[in-house]
This record gives C-alpha cells, sequence and structure tokens, in this order.
C-alpha cells in the first residue's frame, strides 16, 4: 500500500465547475469518522445519476464480498475529467473512502488507485453551500 | 476489508501528485490548464479529508467583474452557466444579518418534525426542488429563444436535481383565478427596466421543501423573484417569499449564483436512473410507503 497518498483532483478539469455536485447530504448515509481502504478488482461498472457507482470483488477472509462504491454524478465527475471508461470492468484497485452507517460493503469511493498507478478522486456527496460561492 | 482506525489514517492532505501528467487519465479541457490549481479542502469534516466533494478541492478561477453582456436592445442577458442563486442548506442563510425567519407556530413544529426525518426530503427521492432551492447542478437561462429581444416565453433549465424546467410567460398575462398545484407554480414575468427580471410565481404544491432543514411552506406560497447581473460573473437572485399559512410577514432572501467556466455546459442527469438513497443508510423512501 502506498503510505504517501495523492489524492488527485482532476489536473485537468473544468475548474470553474465549482461546487460540489452531489445528490444527497452525506451524513445521512455514511460516516465522516468510519473510512475503509479495501483493494480487489472492478466487477461492474455504473455511469449512472444520480450517483456513478463501482462495484469492486475483494478477498475478506478467503471469500469474495462485492462493495458498491459511490461516486459523484457522472456530470460532476464529467467535469472533473472522468468519463465513463475512466475506471474498466477487471482494473485492479485500492479504494479509500467513507463506510456506510448502516449497510455492510457499501461506501462512499473517496479515492481510487489503480493498479497502473492512475489516482482518481471520487468525491460523492456534496457541501451544500448556499449560493456557489 | 480493512476498517482504519483512526492513528492509521494517511495524511489527509490533499497533495498535487508530482507525476500527475503520466498517472491521470483525466485529460480534458485544455482550456483550463492556465487555471490547473488544487488547493487543499478549505474544510476537513471527515478523516480523509472533507467529505464534501469535488468543488471543495478545486481552487476555482476568480470571479468575473467585467460588465454584464447585453441583448441587441439592451437587456442584460443572463446567458451562461450557473451555479447557485438560491438556498441548499438553509433559506435562513440569504436573510440580512441578524434578520430572523417570522415562523408561525405551525412552521416550527413542522421544522422540529422535519428535523427528526431529514431522509424525508422530496429532493433526495429524484423529486423537484421548486422555487426558490437551488442544487449544486448548474442552470441555464433560456432568455431568448426565438431570436427576437422580446421573446414571449423565458424558461430556466436546471441540470439537476431533478432535470427540469421552469416556463415563464413574459407576454403579460395574469395568473389564472385557479391553478393546480404543482412543484414549480405558474410564473409570470417581466422586466424592470434592462437590468431587473421579475419572476412572480403562485401555485406551488405544499411538497417540496426550501431547504435540506425542511423550512416549509403551503399552497399559498406566493414567490417573488428579482435577478440581476451586477457583473459578468455574478447572478443575483433576490425573493421575496409570502405564505400566510407558515409565516408571520414575507420576507426577503438574497443568494449569488456563480458563472461558470467557459466550455461548461449542461449536461444529463436523469435523477431516476438507478438512485440507491437511502440503502447505504438505511432509509425508507418516504414517497414509496
Amino acid at each position: 500500500m502506498r503510505t504517501k497518498f495523492a489524492i488527485f483532483v482532476a489536473l485537468f478539469s473544468l475548474v470553474g465547475a465549482g461546487a460540489a455536485y452531489a445528490h444527497h447530504s452525506f451524513s445521512t448515509e455514511y460516516d465522516g469518522t468510519k473510512t475503509f481502504e479495501i483493494k480487489g478488482t472492478v466487477s461492474k461498472v455504473e455511469w449512472t445519476n444520480p450517483h456513478a457507482r463501482f462495484y469492486v470483488d475483494t478477498n475478506e477472509n478467503g471469500k469474495v464480498v462485492t462493495w458498491n462504491m459511490e461516486l459523484a454524478s457522472p456530470s460532476a465527475l464529467a467535469r472533473n475529467g472522468w468519463t465513463s471508461r475512466t475506471l474498466k470492468v477487471g482494473d485492479e484497485v485500492t479504494v479509500k473512502g467513507y463506510a456506510a452507517k448502516v449497510a455492510q460493503y457499501r461506501g462512499d469511493a473517496r479515492s481510487v488507485i489503480t493498479a497502473d498507478g492512475r489516482s482518481l478522486f471520487g468525491g460523492a456527496s456534496d457541501d451544500g453551500r448556499p449560493d456557489g460561492q | 476489508m480493512q476498517l482504519l482506525g483512526k492513528s492509521q489514517i494517511p495524511n489527509p492532505k490533499l497533495q498535487i501528485p508530482k507525476t500527475g501528467f503520466g498517472i491521470c487519465v483525466l485529460g480534458v479541457g485544455i482550456w483550463v490548464v492556465g487555471f490547473g490549481i488544487f488547493a487543499q479542502a478549505q474544510e476537513q469534516r471527515g478523516q480523509l479529508g472533507t467529505v464534501g466533494a469535488l468543488g471543495q478541492e478545486v481552487k476555482r478561477p476568480p470571479a468575473r467583474t467585467e460588465p454584464a453582456p447585453r441583448l441587441p436592445d439592451g437587456t442584460v442577458s443572463f446567458d451562461g452557466v450557473w451555479v447557485g442563486g438560491g438556498p441548499v442548506n438553509d433559506i435562513a442563510q440569504g436573510l440580512p444579518k441578524g434578520e430572523k425567519l417570522p415562523l408561525l407556530p405551525p412552521a416550527v413544529k413542522l421544522l422540529e418534525y422535519r428535523a427528526q426525518h431529514e431522509t424525508d426530503d422530496p429532493h433526495l427521492w429524484c423529486m423537484p426542488m421548486g422555487v426558490p432551492r437551488s442544487t449544486p447542478y448548474p442552470f441555464k437561462f433560456v432568455q431568448d429563444i426565438t431570436g427576437s429581444t422580446a421573446p414571449p416565453h423565458l424558461y430556466i433549465i436546471h441540470e439537476g436535481n431533478i432535470h427540469s424546467y421552469r416556463q415563464i410567460f413574459m407576454d403579460g398575462r395574469k395568473h389564472p383565478a385557479e391553478l393546480d398545484p404543482t412543484w414549480f407554480g405558474h410564473s409570470i414575468g417581466h422586466w424592470e427596466g434592462k437590468d431587473t427580471l421579475v419572476i412572480d410565481t403562485v401555485g406551488f404544491n405544499d411538497k417540496f421543501w426550501f431547504d435540506r432543514k425542511g423550512t416549509p411552506h403551503s399552497e399559498k406560497l406566493h414567490t417573488t423573484e428579482r435577478w440581476t447581473r451586477p457583473n459578468m460573473g455574478t447572478l443575483v437572485n433576490t425573493v421575496t417569499i409570502e405564505d400566510p399559512t407558515y409565516y408571520s410577514k414575507p420576507f426577503t432572501v438574497t443568494f449569488n449564483a456563480r458563472l461558470q467556466a467557459p466550455g461548461d455546459e449542461l449536461m444529463e442527469y436523469i435523477c431516476q436512473e438507478n438512485n440507491q438513497y437511502g440503502q447505504a443508510g438505511g432509509h425508507d423512501n418516504p414517497f414509496g410507503k
């Protein structure tokens, strides 16, 4: 695991996109104090609204479990440089994020490191600023 | 799987990777290279950094302050892609400093109830946001669809959430005497001089919340929006809200919208496509009950 961890926020992103784009408040779904880090293989990618998602098969004590990872919306991700092809089925990834409050194996994916060294910021929830300032 | 304890969390500071070009597949938007500077999250509420997402890590270019563009007849143009212009968390944030919402007891009671049922917010379940709520998604005025300088209609198109439009009749008609309640109501508009667009709306349903907090309204809601563009990069929306069911007197809130960078356009956002809201936190859809 890389100890020095760079959350890469889409160097070429559409900077002016500005506000955080998301559908719901973070706190009703995820726990900002409960983090996870898993390694596994992307088994499915959903480039869908209101949130893009990807699923990661990971080994837990010899058993394969599948995590459901939430990203921002496709439009928000696109403004930060993602495309629907950025993550692909079969990619080996390390995902860090915030765990769901209730559901097991669901997470708000904060960053994704791929085996080929790409570091992707996958912010999923918004900050709810009142006026886009 | 490994849940990290606090002491194991890597430094949450955001770092610009030294090998950014080589490791990043996210190479789009050449026009922004000049702005491609990212700052550490200004607000860190979670152990991996702010639990807010994309925008907070992005240092935006300075707001544009040159004069606003004009239509051929001199009327200010609202052209552009905007974010903001309405409440998100709390409509009271738009009040003049020191003022409070003139809440009547039924409003206080409903707010207390909603504070315990925040996941009942229709917006979370892919319902429209109503007026004057805004979302973190962009919107756009379609001000001159005919190519003339005095279009009979004006539209406000919202990318999310949800993908929706507001239709504002600019032809001088009045509100119908009786209206069926709707999420965006019945809007008529006119220009005051060349600088101020006034939108008067009635006929709302009582379903949407003004904000995440659940600040309420009834079907008696009447909004008067006054939109101006004091400079290139800013839209100002000053909204007077009347609703005798929940407020003892009208009140006025002001919210600014910010012009997005050149090249940004509205994108598709079909919220109903795959909404899994509630599953991570264990919440039921109040509309599915």
